[in-house]
């Protein structure tokens, strides 16, 4: 979908006397002291806060939902082994074989471990430097995490010459003319591995609004649900949304 | 299992490997003889890594006994694998105990560890105390030989090993797109080794995709909130990846059902009804063209004689859910799509190893069988890269079985090989902590 955006109108002549204005604004002076309609109040002016922000509460649910489609195991289910299956050997196997932890904690202790420093993380060569002011959550990330990847690694390009096209093919071919140097090829391959929230792709700060589909059909959301802030395309799957979804978030 | 004592390496390496790519969906396995030439896809057994239980049939299936399973309905599944990374041991052992160890597991997998080498794939910035778990495990409970544990990805840099050549070079530059079913990485490798710093992971995979149909589905028409089975078979049968932004929306416009008073019609090439299973007469649905009268005959009356069928219309559902890969915000997850990962990820390479790649590119897992896939991915990517870089993106043959395979090749090259297993004494005498370092290419001989 096209971003569309509204410029200011600047063609204010500054005129004389008296001229008709279309009055489209929120004038706080007009509204009643006591509201009967407080919801519809409150909507009025909740709805100020610009069209792609959300509230703590939606994102929350948003990441909530997020979770779920990424779950791999129910935590509400129990399944057991059928069948008899060998002992453990050791006492550290028993220990690994009857934990009973999930991966959201196991990713939790080694964010822990990554914060205290990275005496537990193995060492290499390079030590890391911007790559833990990447991104650990999926919060929306600000414009200075936004930068890709970590710094230390970006070699300085070579300056780029003009190349001619046979050369240039002779370059992909080859996969290496000009190779980078050993010092570089070292750096690189000697980096320590990214902590698994460090691994994902960012957002960057530039990036088209979110598209918008309805809520319950799936076609696009023009509408915003008053009540709960959820998109739908119109009033047929207005109905069905407020019999179902809506107040979600209330 | 008695320590031999040495921490030499003995000269007699035990002359198969048990190679296993063992994924959330499904583990790859097969038994690879040393030296052996010619391996193909064929060698490679694929088998579900989970454990299923009906509540209906009160019956209990471990992996491969899935395959006699008539009754998907509202089966259960409990993986070991979580995000990619072997969580829990307890069902992962009956598992493995089960497809390889048991004397009733199958004829060309069941391998006594003791005397077998194991070649164990892992996913990138597996967190480094289940990684010790894993260790400790293959070593301390299944006792094998050898052991060898690697991102799995890597190992397709040696698809092009020439068996007869002594010296066996993996392939120098190489970008992998790992498209599974936990989630989607690109792993850019350079003579077989993973650069970890710009390795880069989006969230979607073929889980979300499935799980994201039957949230769609559950709301719009009936609760499949058990169905997962189901919907995943509807999924690999109906999704396909618009070829454009621009196509999508149209897509999206031609199967829209119109407003109150503006009915349009559905486009019947897209809109399919998938009729159902029932368990009882047939366990795998299909999917047909649209019929509308039959729609609104599901509403209240069933057709008077024959047998009764439950459809499910699926619109916008077909494209609207793959298109996650290309443009995960969505649903407000907070990451671009596949094409500016793919960007992130080379944008931290120098200039000739950024060229390198692009003109290696190779997609593995098993959304890149999502039918026009390929198309967008190469479409968008080609108008992010700038024009005089050579881009060369190819599926692989088999993308499910592909890096089981680069593992294969890597198993059968004895010299490869002994280089990066580890011996179950040297273990006993150093313990886990180094055997991490080693595997994570610390020198630490």
């Amino acid at each position: 979908m096209p971003h569309v955006e509204v410029l200011p109108n600047s063609a204010t002549a500054a005129a004389p006397g008296w001229t008709y204005v279309v009055d489209t604004g929120y004038d706080p002076s007009r509204v009643a002291i006591n509201p009967k309609d407080r919801k519809r109040a409150a909507a009025r002016t909740a709805g100020r806060c610009g069209d792609n922000e959300l509230t703590a509460r939606q994102q929350a649910a948003i990441a909530r939902r997020i979770g779920e489609l990424d779950r791999d195991n129910d935590p509400k289910q129990q399944i057991g082994i059928p069948g008899k299956s060998a002992p453990a050997k050791t006492a550290n196997a028993r220990r690994i074989l009857q934990s009973a932890r999930q991966i959201k904690h196991w990713l939790d202790e080694e964010e822990a471990l990554v914060q205290q420093g990275p005496a537990p993380r193995i060492a290499a060569a390079a030590p890391r430097t911007a790559a833990s002011t990447r991104k650990l959550s999926t919060v929306p990330p600000t414009p200075l995490e936004a930068t890709p990847g970590p710094m230390s690694v970006v070699l300085t390009p070579r300056p780029s010459t003009a190349r001619e096209e046979g050369d240039l093919l002779l370059l992909t071919e080859n996969s290496m003319a000009p190779p980078p140097s050993k010092a570089e090829l070292h750096v690189l391959l000697s980096a320590l591995p990214l902590s698994y929230a460090e691994s994902f792709a960012t957002l960057p700060a530039d990036h088209p609004p979110q598209r918008q589909f309805c809520d319950n059909c799936g076609y696009w959301g023009k509408i915003k649900c008053l009540k709960c802030g959820a998109r739908i395309c119109g009033l047929e799957c207005k109905e069905a949304h407020e019999s179902t979804r809506c107040l979600k978030w209330a | 299992m008695a320590p031999k004592g040495s921490r030499k390496f003995s000269s007699s390496l035990p002359t198969q490997t048990l190679v296993l790519d063992n994924g959330a969906y499904t583990l790859k396995v097969g038994v690879v003889p040393a030296g052996s030439a010619d391996l193909t896809y064929n060698d490679c057994s694929v088998a579900p890594n989970c454990i299923a239980r009906s509540n209906r049939d009160k019956r209990t299936y471990v992996s491969s006994e899935l395959s006699n399973c008539n009754d998907f309905g509202e089966l259960a599944f409990r993986r070991p694998v979580e995000k990619g990374f072997i969580v829990n041991w307890e069902a992962q052992k009956a598992i493995w105990e089960h497809e390889f160890f048991d004397a009733k597991a199958g004829e060309g997998l069941r391998c006594d560890p003791r005397e077998s080498n194991l070649l164990l794939t892992e996913k990138p910035n597996c967190p480094s105390l289940l990684q010790k778990n894993c260790d400790e495990i293959i070593f301390e409970q299944f006792e094998f030989a050898r052991y060898y544990r690697c991102v799995g990805p890597t190992l397709n840099a040696y698809h092009q090993l020439n068996p007869n050549s002594l010296s066996a070079l993996p392939q120098e530059c190489l970008l992998i797109i790992d498209t599974s079913y936990s989630d989607t990485t690109i792993l850019p490798l350079y003579s077989g080794q993973l650069i970890q710093s710009a390795l880069r992971r989006l969230t979607v995979g073929g889980k979300l995709l499935t799980n994201y149909l039957k949230e769609l589905s559950s709301l719009r028409h009936y609760n499949m909130m058990e169905e997962t089975h189901l919907l995943n078979e509807i999924k690999e049968a109906v999704s396909f990846v618009a070829p454009s932004t621009q196509q999508f929306s149209q897509d999206l416009e031609r199967t829209w059902k119109g407003r109150v008073g503006d009915r349009r019609n559905v486009d019947p090439t897209i809109v399919l009804d998938y009729v159902l299973p029932d368990y009882e007469h047939f366990s795998h649905g299909y999917a047909r063209p649209h019929d509308p009268t039959k729609s609104r005959m599901r509403r209240g009356l069933q057709p008077p004689q024959g047998p009764r069928e439950d459809l499910l219309p699926l619109g916008n559902e077909r494209f609207a859910v793959p298109e996650l890969l290309f443009h995960p915000t969505d649903i407000g997850i907070q990451e671009p799509g596949l094409p500016e990962t793919i960007m992130q990820s080379v944008a931290v390479l120098p200039e000739a190893l950024k060229v390198g790649m692009l003109a290696n590119v190779v997609i593995v897992g098993g959304n890149s069988l999502i039918p026009g896939f390929m198309e967008r991915l190469e479409s968008e990517l080609r108008a992010l890269v700038p024009a005089e870089y050579d881009l060369n993106i190819s599926r692989a043959e088999d993308p499910i079985k592909h890096t089981w395979l680069g593992a294969a090749k890597f198993a059968s090259q004895t010299e490869l090989l002994k280089e990066a297993l580890v011996e179950k004494a040297e273990y006993d005498e150093r313990g886990s902590g180094w055997l991490a370092r080693k595997f994570a290419g610390g020198d630490m001989k």
